[in-house]
Parts: C-alpha cells; sequence; structure tokens
C-alpha cells in the first residue's frame, strides 16, 4: 500500500481552459491508493510548492503525482520539492497535460477524458516506483578543449584564467583556425591578425596551457569528471624542443606541396610553418611532398639546422591525459562547390570561394594582399553570388549566417583595392547582429550593385574571352541580367568538418541532420550536449560569426568550470542493474551498450554494468534474454503498469 | 456514437516525447485518442510491451524515436528499428492486421509531424475497427 | 485608373486544390527564373507565375502558357518547389474557365474525339506498319508503345519504321498496341485538362489489363514520363534507347557501316533526360557507330537546353527570336556537327521547323538515334529513309 498525493495544476488558463480541472481532482481522490488530490492555480508558484510540501508531511505521503506541463519543463522543479519535504526524488511523477492534452485539443471533453487516462496509467506507475540513490563521483579538475580555432583558444584562456590546467588539441601545426586567414572582420573592419596574434601567444605562454599542435583525439574512455583521453602526436620530423625557429630550413627545402592555409592558391616548401605568425613557431614537415619521403634522398634541412633538431625518424606517438571535462570547438569547412557545376568552380579560372578571396586581401596571403586573379590580372568587374548550397534543399537547407556579412565586406575590400564593379547576388540580406544593418547601409553607399536574384549560371562570355558571364533573375524587375565579370566569387554553405563523425563517434555527441553537433537543449542548454561533461562552442555547433563564438567559448568554460569547480559530484541515479541470479551469460547486453557499461565477471559469469558509464537508455533490458537486467525507474513493470492504467480509460 | 478506438504511443524522451511537446507548445491539435508512455529511448521497449499493449485492449500502437543516426545514445534506435521491425512481422503472424502498428522517427524539431502522424494512424486506426484479435477480455470471452 | 491590385486568395486556394500545392513553399529567390531558357528571350517569367499564383493576382493568364515544362527549374529548386506541378494546376483551375487558347483547341477536341492530339483516323493507327507487324499478344514480352506523333505525323513515321526495324534485329519479342489504344495523355495533363488526362489513361489502363501487358518499349520520352509517373508501378517501361544500348552491349545488334567521322552532336530531349534521368543510354548508342564523332553543345545533360516542345508548346506558335529551337540549332552549329541527333519525335519536329526557318537545311540535318544506328546497319526499311547521313 502506498499513500499518494495528486496535484492538479490550472496553469492560468492554459489547462483549465480544455481540462475541467477540479474533476480531474475529484477522479484522482478516487483512484488506489491515492489519499490527497488537489487542483491549484498555479503549482509550481512558491504556494503551490508549499501545499505539496505540507501534504508530504501532513499526509504521510510516500509518492507525489503533479499533473501539470511537461516533465521536461518542471521535472526538476518539484523533484526538490518532493526532496526537501523528506521524499525521495524518485518518488515523483509528472503528468504531461499541458502540452499533450490541453494544448493540442479545443474540446474539454476530450480533453478531460484524456487527462484522466494519463492520470490513471501516473498512479499504477507511481505504486512500484522504488526511490533510488544519486551516485558520488571523484572529479578530475582539468579540462581538454579540442580544435585551437577563435572558439577553442577563447575556451582556453577563460579556464586557464581560473587556474584550471587546459589541454589544447590542434590537428593543423598551428591554433588560429579560420579566423587566422581572414584580412578583416565584419562589421568593424579590424584586421582579424590584430586582434587573434595576441590571443594565441598568450595560449603558447600561459603557464596553465598545453598546447598540443599536429595532435588528434584517438581515444576517449570515462565519463563525467573522469575522462580518460588518448591524443595522437602526428610525427612532425622536427624536434620542436631543440628547434630555435630560425626557419633556415624552409628557405633550402626543394620540396613543394599545396597550401591549405592558403587555399591552394600557391604552394609552399614541404617543411614549413603555414604563416609568419604562426603559433608555435615551429617548422613541420609533410611527408607527401618531401623529397627525402618521395625520393629516398636530399635531407638539405638537416644539413642547414645548426641545432640538429630535423629528426627523419620521428614517428607518431600516444599521449595519455584525464581531465573532467572537454570542450569541443572543431569549427567548420566551406562546401565544396565543384559538384554544383552551373557555377564552374574548378573549372573557370575567374571562379573563386570566399576564404580563397579572404587570403587574397591578406597582407601575408599569396599575393600580399593585392587583388590579381589568377592569371595575374586586376578584376575590372566582379560578382559575389550569396547562398550557394546553403538555403538549398539540394544541398544543405540551413542558412550560414555570415555569408551575407562577409560577402558585404569583401564588396567593401573590393571597392577599395581595386577599381572594380562589383555584383552582389543575393536573395535575403541577413543583417541581424550589432552594427550590421549599419554596415549593410554603408556598403549601398559605396555603390555596390545589388541584385536581388540568385545566381544560376556562370559561362564563358562568347565575346569576350577571358571574361565570364553570370546570369540570373533580377527580380525586382523581372529581367533576365548577364553580367560580364572577370572574377565570381562563391559565397558557399558552411558545413562541419569532414572528419565530423569521428569527432563525434569519440565524444558520443549527436549530430543533426546537416552533421553539426547537437546540443542537449535548443534554447536552454546550447552549450551542453547528451554527454555529460562534453561541451560545444563555435561552428561545429551551426554557423555563426566570430562574436557569438566568442560568447559561446565563454560559455562552455564556464560550463565546464562548474564541473571542475566541484571535488566530487552526483550522478542520475536511473541506471541499468543486473540482478546476478536471473542472468544467463549471454553477455548480448555486453556487445550492445555505446557506452561500455556492462562487462562480462569472468569469475561469477555474469554481466556486470559500471554505472558511471550508464547513461540509462534501457536497450541492455530490453536485448536481456532472462529479464535480468532491470532499467532503474522504467522496470518492466513499471512500463507494463502505466500502460495498463492508460489503457483502462 | 462513432468507435474511439484506445491507441498506445510509446515515445523516446529526446525526440518524439519532445516533438509531442512542440506540437504542444505550437499550438497544433490532434485528436485525443493517444496516450503516450515515456521511456529514455525506443531501444528501451521490448516487444513484449507492444503484445501486453494489444492485450490490454489497445487498437493501435503507435512508437516513436528519433531518426535513424540521431540517436540520443548512439545506435539505440538502430537496434529498435531491427526489433520493432521483427515485432510486425510477428504480429502479422499472430493475425493482427500489421496497419495497427505503426514506427515512426520523429525529431524533437518535427512537432508538426508529431500531430499529422497521429492524425494519420488515428484516421487509420479508426478505418479498421476495433481491435479483437489479441485483446484478452475477448479472448476470455471465447473460451 | 487605379493601380492597386487586391490578393485573390480563393484563386490561390483553388490552383493549390488543383495540385499546386508547392506555391506555399516558394521564398521567389529567382533560380527557376534565372534557370528558365524562356526568361532571356520572352516575356513569360516563371517566378512570376508562381508569385501570382501565391497570390491570386489577375494577369496570370498572360503568363501560364509560357511553360514547356522541361523540369529544368524544378531540378535546381532550391525549396524542393514541384513547379510543374503548379504550372499544371494553374493551367487546370483557368482552363476550366474556359481560357483556352485558340491554338490548343484542335489539339485537346482531337484528343477528346480521336484519342490522338494529330486529328488522325483512330482505325488507322497502324497503318503505318502495313501489316508487317504483329499486334501484342499476351504471350509476347513487349509491348511496342508508339507515340501517336510517330503514328500519324509525315516526318515522324519514319521512326516508327525505323524503330520497328531495329526492334526486330534485337532477337525480342513484341508487338504493337492495338489501333483502340489512347495517346499516353502527356500533353494534355500538362495544358491542364486533368479530366481528359484522366479519361485516356483509364482507356489505356483497360487496354494493358485486357492484354496482360507487363513490359512496355516507347519511341516517346513523354509516354516513358508519363507511363512511369502516372501509371501506376504495375509497368516496367524502358526507352528504345535503352533497350538498344543494352542489345548492343549483348552484342545482338551490331552497327557496321564507317560513318567516315562524320561530326554529330546529341541533344538531350527534357522528358528523357531530366524527367526520366537518361543520358547515357543514347550516347552509347551512337558512340557505337563506327566512324561517327560525338561532341557534345555547350549546354548537355543535367543541363541541356529545351526545344520549345512539351507542355503544350509543339501546338503553339511562337514568334521568331521566341524560339528555343532556334537557339539549340545554333548551339549545335557551333559544335562543328552536321547531324544534330536526338530520341524524342517532339525535339525532331521543333528541329525540323527551325532548320528549315532558319534556312540551314544544307549545314546540319536532324536525326533520331534509330535513323543512324540504322543506317549503319545498312538495312533498309520499306520506303527509302534516304542517305540519312549524306555530308558532301
Amino acid at each position: 500500500m502506498s499513500r499518494i498525493g495528486v496535484f492538479v495544476c490550472h496553469c492560468g488558463h492554459n489547462i483549465s481552459q480544455t481540462v475541467r480541472v477540479s474533476e480531474l481532482a475529484h477522479f484522482a481522490a478516487g483512484l488506489p491508493d491515492v489519499v490527497v488530490a488537489k487542483d491549484y492555480r498555479f503549482m509550481c508558484s512558491t504556494p503551490g510548492q508549499d501545499m505539496i510540501a505540507n501534504d508530504i508531511r501532513e499526509h504521510r505521503l510516500d509518492r507525489v503525482i503533479v499533473t501539470a506541463c511537461s516533465p521536461l519543463m518542471h521535472e526538476h522543479t518539484f523533484r526538490k520539492v518532493i526532496e526537501k519535504a523528506g521524499l525521495n526524488q524518485y518518488l515523483l511523477t509528472i503528468v504531461n497535460i499541458r502540452e499533450q492534452v490541453s494544448w493540442v485539443t479545443d474540446d474539454i471533453e476530450e480533453g478531460t477524458a484524456k487527462a484522466k487516462a494519463l492520470l490513471n496509467g501516473a498512479v499504477y506507475r507511481a505504486r512500484l516506483l522504488a526511490p533510488l540513490s544519486s551516485r558520488v563521483i571523484d572529479v578530475n579538475s582539468d579540462v581538454m578543449v579540442v580544435g585551437g580555432g577563435i572558439a577553442g583558444i577563447q575556451a582556453a584562456l577563460e579556464l586557464a584564467n581560473t587556474g584550471k590546467k587546459v589541454y589544447l588539441v590542434e590537428k593543423n601545426s598551428t591554433i588560429g583556425g579560420h579566423m587566422a586567414q581572414f584580412d578583416k572582420t565584419f562589421p568593424t573592419l579590424d584586421c582579424s591578425a590584430c586582434i587573434l596574434t595576441p590571443k594565441m601567444d598568450a595560449v603558447l605562454q600561459h603557464p596553465n596551457i598545453t598546447l598540443l599542435t599536429y595532435c588528434e583525439v584517438s581515444e576517449v574512455k570515462g565519463y563525467v569528471g573522469n575522462f580518460d583521453i588518448t591524443v595522437r602526436q602526428k610525427a612532425r620530423y622536427v624536434n620542436h624542443d631543440k628547434c630555435n625557429a630560425c626557419l633556415a630550413c624552409t628557405e633550402k627545402c626543394p620540396g613543394k606541396g599545396i597550401s591549405g592555409w592558403d587555399e591552394g592558391l600557391i604552394k609552399r616548401k614541404a617543411i614549413h610553418i603555414p604563416f609568419p605568425q604562426a603559433v608555435p613557431q615551429r617548422p613541420v614537415i609533410d611527408r607527401d611532398s618531401c623529397t627525402y619521403f618521395l625520393k629516398g634522398k636530399c635531407r638539405l634541412c638537416e644539413k642547414v639546422c645548426e641545432q640538429k633538431a630535423i629528426d627523419f625518424e620521428q614517428h607518431d606517438s600516444f599521449l595519455n591525459f584525464k581531465v573532467g571535462a572537454v570542450i569541443v570547438a572543431t569549427g567548420y569547412d566551406l562546401m565544396d562547390t565543384r559538384p554544383l557545376i552551373q557555377y564552374g568552380y574548378g573549372k573557370y579560372p575567374g571562379v573563386y570561394h570566399a576564404l580563397e578571396v579572404e587570403r587574397l586581401f591578406n597582407s601575408a596571403g599569396p599575393t600580399s594582399g593585392k587583388v590579381t586573379m589568377r592569371d595575374g590580372k586586376e578584376p575590372q568587374a566582379i560578382a559575389i553570388l550569396h547562398c550557394v548550397g546553403s538555403r538549398d534543399k539540394n544541398n544543405y537547407e540551413h542558412c550560414s549566417r555570415v555569408c551575407c556579412m562577409y560577402s558585404l565586406k569583401f564588396a567593401h575590400l573590393f571597392r577599395e583595392k581595386t577599381s572594380a564593379d562589383v555584383y552582389q547576388l543575393y536573395i535575403d540580406i541577413r543583417a541581424a547582429g550589432k552594427g550590421y544593418e549599419e554596415f549593410y547601409n554603408r556598403i549601398i553607399e559605396e555603390d555596390v550593385k545589388f541584385i536581388r536574384g540568385k545566381g544560376t549560371r556562370v559561362a564563358p562570355s562568347a565575346d569576350e574571352p577571358q571574361r565570364l558571364i553570370v546570369e540570373a533573375e533580377d527580380t525586382i524587375t523581372g529581367k533576365f541580367v548577364r553580367l560580364p565579370v572577370d572574377m565570381v566569387v562563391l559565397s558557399p554553405a558552411m558545413v562541419p568538418r569532414s572528419d565530423y563523425k569521428e569527432i563525434a563517434r569519440l565524444f558520443n555527441l549527436s549530430t543533426d541532420k546537416n552533421g553539426f553537433f547537437m546540443e542537449r537543449h535548443p534554447k536552454l542548454a546550447p552549450l551542453a550536449t547528451m554527454s555529460e561533461g562534453i561541451f560545444i562552442a563555435g561552428v561545429c555547433q551551426s554557423p555563426k560569426d566570430i562574436p557569438d563564438t566568442v560568447a559561446q567559448a565563454n560559455g562552455a568554460a564556464a560550463e565546464a568550470l562548474t564541473i571542475v569547480s566541484r571535488q566530487k559530484m552526483e550522478l542520475e541515479a536511473t541506471t541499468a542493474m543486473v540482478n546476478p541470479a536471473s542472468c544467463c551469460g549471454c553477455q548480448n547486453c555486453v556487445r550492445v551498450c555505446p557506452y561500455g557499461a556492462p562487462f562480462f565477471n569472468e569469475q561469477k559469469g555474469v554481466s556486470e554494468i559500471n554505472e558511471a558509464l550508464c547513461k540509462g537508455c534501457g536497450l541492455c533490458a530490453s536485448v536481456c534474454p532472462s529479464s535480468a537486467i532491470i532499467a532503474r525507474h522504467f522496470t518492466n513493470e513499471q512500463v507494463l503498469a502505466e500502460m495498463e492504467g492508460l489503457m483502462e480509460f | 456514437m462513432s468507435f474511439e478506438p484506445k491507441i498506445l504511443g510509446i515515445a523516446c524522451n529526446w525526440c518524439t516525447y519532445t516533438g509531442a511537446d512542440l506540437a504542444g507548445t505550437t499550438r497544433l491539435h490532434y485528436p485525443q485518442n493517444l496516450r503516450v508512455v515515456r521511456v529514455m529511448c525506443s531501444s528501451r521497449i521490448n516487444p513484449s510491451f507492444i503484445f501486453r499493449a494489444f492485450q490490454l485492449g489497445a487498437d493501435g500502437v503507435l512508437v516513436g524515436g528519433c531518426h535513424p543516426g540521431d540517436c540520443h545514445y548512439n545506435t539505440g534506435n538502430l537496434y529498435a528499428r531491427r526489433r520493432l521491425a521483427v515485432t510486425k512481422k510477428i504480429l502479422e503472424f499472430a493475425g493482427l492486421e500489421p496497419e495497427r502498428f505503426r514506427v515512426e522517427w520523429i525529431s524533437a524539431s518535427e512537432g508538426n509531424k508529431f500531430a499529422q502522424v497521429v492524425t494519420e494512424f488515428t484516421a487509420q486506426i479508426k478505418e479498421l475497427g476495433p481491435q479483437q484479435k489479441l485483446k484478452i477480455d475477448e479472448l476470455l470471452e471465447k473460451i | 485608373m487605379s493601380q492597386a491590385i487586391t490578393p485573390y486568395l480563393e484563386m490561390s486556394q483553388a490552383i493549390m486544390e488543383a495540385g499546386g500545392e508547392a506555391l506555399k513553399k516558394c521564398y521567389q529567390c529567382g533560380t527557376c527564373s534565372g534557370t528558365c531558357p524562356w526568361t532571356p528571350i520572352t516575356h513569360f517569367n516563371i517566378r512570376k507565375l508562381v508569385r501570382y499564383g501565391q497570390l491570386g493576382f489577375d494577369g496570370i493568364e498572360e503568363f501560364m502558357w509560357g511553360c514547356s515544362t522541361c523540369k529544368f527549374c524544378v531540378d535546381r529548386c532550391p525549396r524542393g518547389v514541384e513547379i510543374i506541378d503548379i504550372v499544371t494546376a494553374i493551367r487546370n483551375v483557368y482552363s476550366g474557365g474556359g481560357m483556352l487558347p485558340q491554338s490548343l483547341r484542335a489539339f485537346v477536341g482531337s484528343l477528346a474525339a480521336r484519342g490522338n492530339p494529330w486529328s488522325g483516323d483512330q482505325a488507322k493507327r497502324n497503318d503505318w506498319a502495313g501489316q508487317k507487324y504483329p499486334l501484342y499478344a499476351p504471350e509476347m514480352e513487349y509491348l511496342f508503345w508508339t507515340c501517336c506523333t510517330v503514328c500519324y505525323d509525315p516526318r515522324n513515321v519514319r521512326i516508327a519504321k525505323t524503330t520497328a526495324a531495329l526492334l526486330n534485329e534485337t532477337g525480342i519479342s513484341w508487338g504493337l498496341p492495338a489501333a483502340e489504344v489512347n495517346c499516353c495523355g502527356e500533353s494534355v495533363r500538362k495544358v491542364g485538362d486533368l479530366d481528359l488526362f484522366a479519361r485516356l489513361k483509364q482507356k489505356n489502363l483497360d487496354y494493358f489489363q485486357s492484354r496482360n501487358v507487363a513490359k512496355m518499349i516507347t519511341v516517346s520520352p513523354h509516354c516513358l514520363a508519363t507511363f512511369n509517373k502516372e501509371y501506376g508501378e504495375d509497368y516496367s517501361v524502358v526507352h528504345f534507347t535503352q533497350l538498344l544500348d543494352k542489345k548492343i552491349k549483348e552484342g545482338k545488334i551490331k552497327p557496321k557501316k564507317d560513318f567516315g567521322g562524320i561530326v554529330v552532336t546529341y541533344h538531350d530531349p527534357c522528358y528523357l533526360g531530366r524527367h526520366s534521368g537518361v543520358y547515357d543510354a543514347p550516347r552509347n548508342v551512337l558512340k557505337a557507330i563506327p566512324g561517327l564523332k560525338l561532341m557534345e553543345m555547350e549546354r548537355s545533360r543535367e543541363q541541356s537546353m529545351c526545344c520549345g516542345g512539351g507542355g503544350g508548346g509543339l501546338w503553339m506558335e511562337k514568334l521568331k527570336g521566341e524560339r528555343l529551337s532556334d537557339l539549340r540549332i545554333e548551339e549545335a552549329l557551333a559544335t562543328g556537327a552536321t547531324v544534330l541527333a536526338t530520341a524524342c519525335p517532339y525535339c525532331i519536329t521543333m528541329f525540323e521547323d527551325s532548320v528549315r526557318t532558319l534556312n540551314v537545311d544544307d549545314k546540319i540535318t536532324v536525326r533520331d538515334v534509330t535513323e543512324l544506328l540504322l543506317e549503319s546497319m545498312e538495312i533498309n526499311i520499306d520506303e527509302s529513309v534516304g542517305d540519312v547521313c549524306a555530308t558532301d
């Protein structure tokens, strides 16, 4: 026999207008084991909470059912209420009669009937609930940040400044990310390097940051508070402890490779640093373009190195770190626009993508900041095509958010650095940010020509060889336009890194349909993920600009701090357990668990569950042939009883 | 009075249950015949739950989970997908109209899809009429 | 006069109910109109048509007949709008109100009365074959679905003959449809007469069922696309180029005669290419002909330009300077080709007209793929097709 209290919320009119709440409370009073049933205008208010707490004491309740909004809304609130009143928090049941009843009907008869059925099910389930105790674990106070772009740099610095030890992992040989490739940033047009390089340097100098460049995470074990992470240090073939960055090696090196940093616009040496302000100032050898690795002889770099830092025998090595929380800030790639044959990227040399243009503007770039095209000429007319592959169901449905603004920035820089006419072919200009609309107005006044219509085709000009024709409809006049231009700039969709699946697998992250990492809640937990202790920041979550990225990085640092600043923490108690008496030792659970929580105890011949790893999904319980696994809080008995209650009405 | 079926829903916490909440938040109306049981993941659903629901007199059972590949527990719904496909076969073998059992992948952002699926499914079950094949009361009466 | 305009949402609703549901999805980016081959040369603007439809604006009549349903815009649309369905729905709504243009009335009338668009005598549908080929019977593998156009139109009758002659070489068993069959209904559906389409389709389905038809070969890509998309899933339908490609690979068909370096360019019919996804089969057939040099036009395959004959365009008069087929002939000439090959009776008709009106019939000839293949196999058909590849 249990003693159940039922509390029906009106939620103002939100519930009461399509569910007869007092009738519902009256109905509840007649259900088995219910000793008190009340309705009240706002159960989540302080008087409402007090009413529940008083009734728990007064009526010696051992189960509480709150019939109100979704459990996703206030389960936590009411758990705290009953816990304060001396009840175990897992003895609470929420019946969702707002989101799933009152808001989805306008028929009060139907609404009331459905609410009764749901409440009946909840009573049946509540009678079988068991108190559960939360688990307490020790917390490691260090943090790992994955990705050394502006998001990772910012998060690492914030955390390090609080005194926490941070490991910053970057797969390239320098930190800086895409922001270091830009020349100017919108809307203020301040120099990207001027604001970024001091931060890069601060990372290098910070006593609390261990910088791990040319490294990739290869394995993640453990759980919140106690992650055990293996990092692969890729062979650099240069001993960075000996190297003094004289860079004599890079001068003599005969090997030529494609410069990823310069988006393939020029070649760079096989032994190289990506750009002059790279952090750390230490070269690496790219095997794919090194003459020695390709042909078996050369080793010129070795000869010129006075420090004897060149080491062709170096191998990848593996480093191990234990941390309490992780921030994933792996950034983005631009969509490969070659499959969009109508734009001719890769076919016509006059067609560029946005990052290539960023490098053209950059004074440290392949043209030293002069706008000269692949044929060495300065363009006379330029068309910038927005929404290439974004806002497009055939490619990526999302808006990449920054393209409007950087396209405006490009227009400004083209007008400043060349005498070219500049056309913007856009669908909508999205200038929603501080100072963005003002920047848009400024660019309009710089006599940039705006054509409202998506660019539909780029083709060689029949009349003027070397020139290109861009076709579109100017939807404002309804005229079909053919623009003779020299240069076409595509603003492609921002897409997840090509290895996002691997990162998602390593850190147990969910992704949305495009591959961006999923936040725990789109509004209320935008930086947390479904994996406790793993946070996300920057464009790997969704396209965003630098200010938003930095804000997210700070937020993620604060979130990580809420974990690593504690010495001990509680974990959700709704895990699975094995009843050894009925376990047949088949190990189905061991095979299916995505978290490796169940393991086989050879000695006892039964499976056991590491509760620290268990996330409580219940998969093991449903594959267990002998029903030996109990999914706490969602046991077979509890689920079946709830179903029975639901089907009675 | 026309036939008002009882439909049992089993929804995963992260996608379909949240999607159902979204349908409410956006005030999309749909028939009130569905009663939802929340589980953490569609992979928690044991086929016996489905059989039990029909025994208890459900006229239809609707299972909702995250889209394949989007599971909050990585791979749970892939197991669910296979297991529930087999469940459907067994139900059919037991003589139940397979249309009474439906599995849908509805994400947390697809409130409209949730409402649409419930509307369609309810209409479909109404068309099929009351479920008597597996209902325990009916069976007992026959005996 | 007031220039103000009031939305007429009932009309918009009617269009959606007639199958133009996709109206709602459009965000007016101009991809369709910027892609549409008509935008540069006529006042027809597909984006405006959708826009007028969204708000039910007056004046939609001016735009509604311009579309030739080439599907280029549909493939590119970033919102996945089924633009052709919108065009069809708008035409349905307005032609229901008696707004069918004069030029289309004869063709629609003939379809209603005789089951074909060419005012041909239904009993004479198979006269071109001269009793030479059997009617389809259930034990046969394929029904050779002759398009009305190849049965009645004098230029295209030759294609019926060349295709039939080639089919006889493949070793498959096949027969002709009985004279009672109707047009597949594709064009009348696209001009919006959905009721007449349903009638034509039902009669054909009755015939298919009575003879247990399961597999078909079509001459016209329009029939191919319509059977595949509108006639249900009971039929396996291939275009003759697909069958010939297969039979050449199997060695059943062997082109012999060397064409001596003749330059041929191939035009992708919209209903074979974009509508049905068949790009390689016709090219493979052409490449199998010894000494034939295939040159591609600037716009080919997925980006091919429409001839203008679809969506009822075949029956509508267009002014000089507003004909896509003229532009296409110019593109073909620019490749240096002396033969423009294609695989659709509508395209053949449109291009034959253009070659004559542009006075370039001494520079380029329009040929069906089967005509070229048959010539290479050195097979004559009853009436001489002529030396189809005479160049000098």
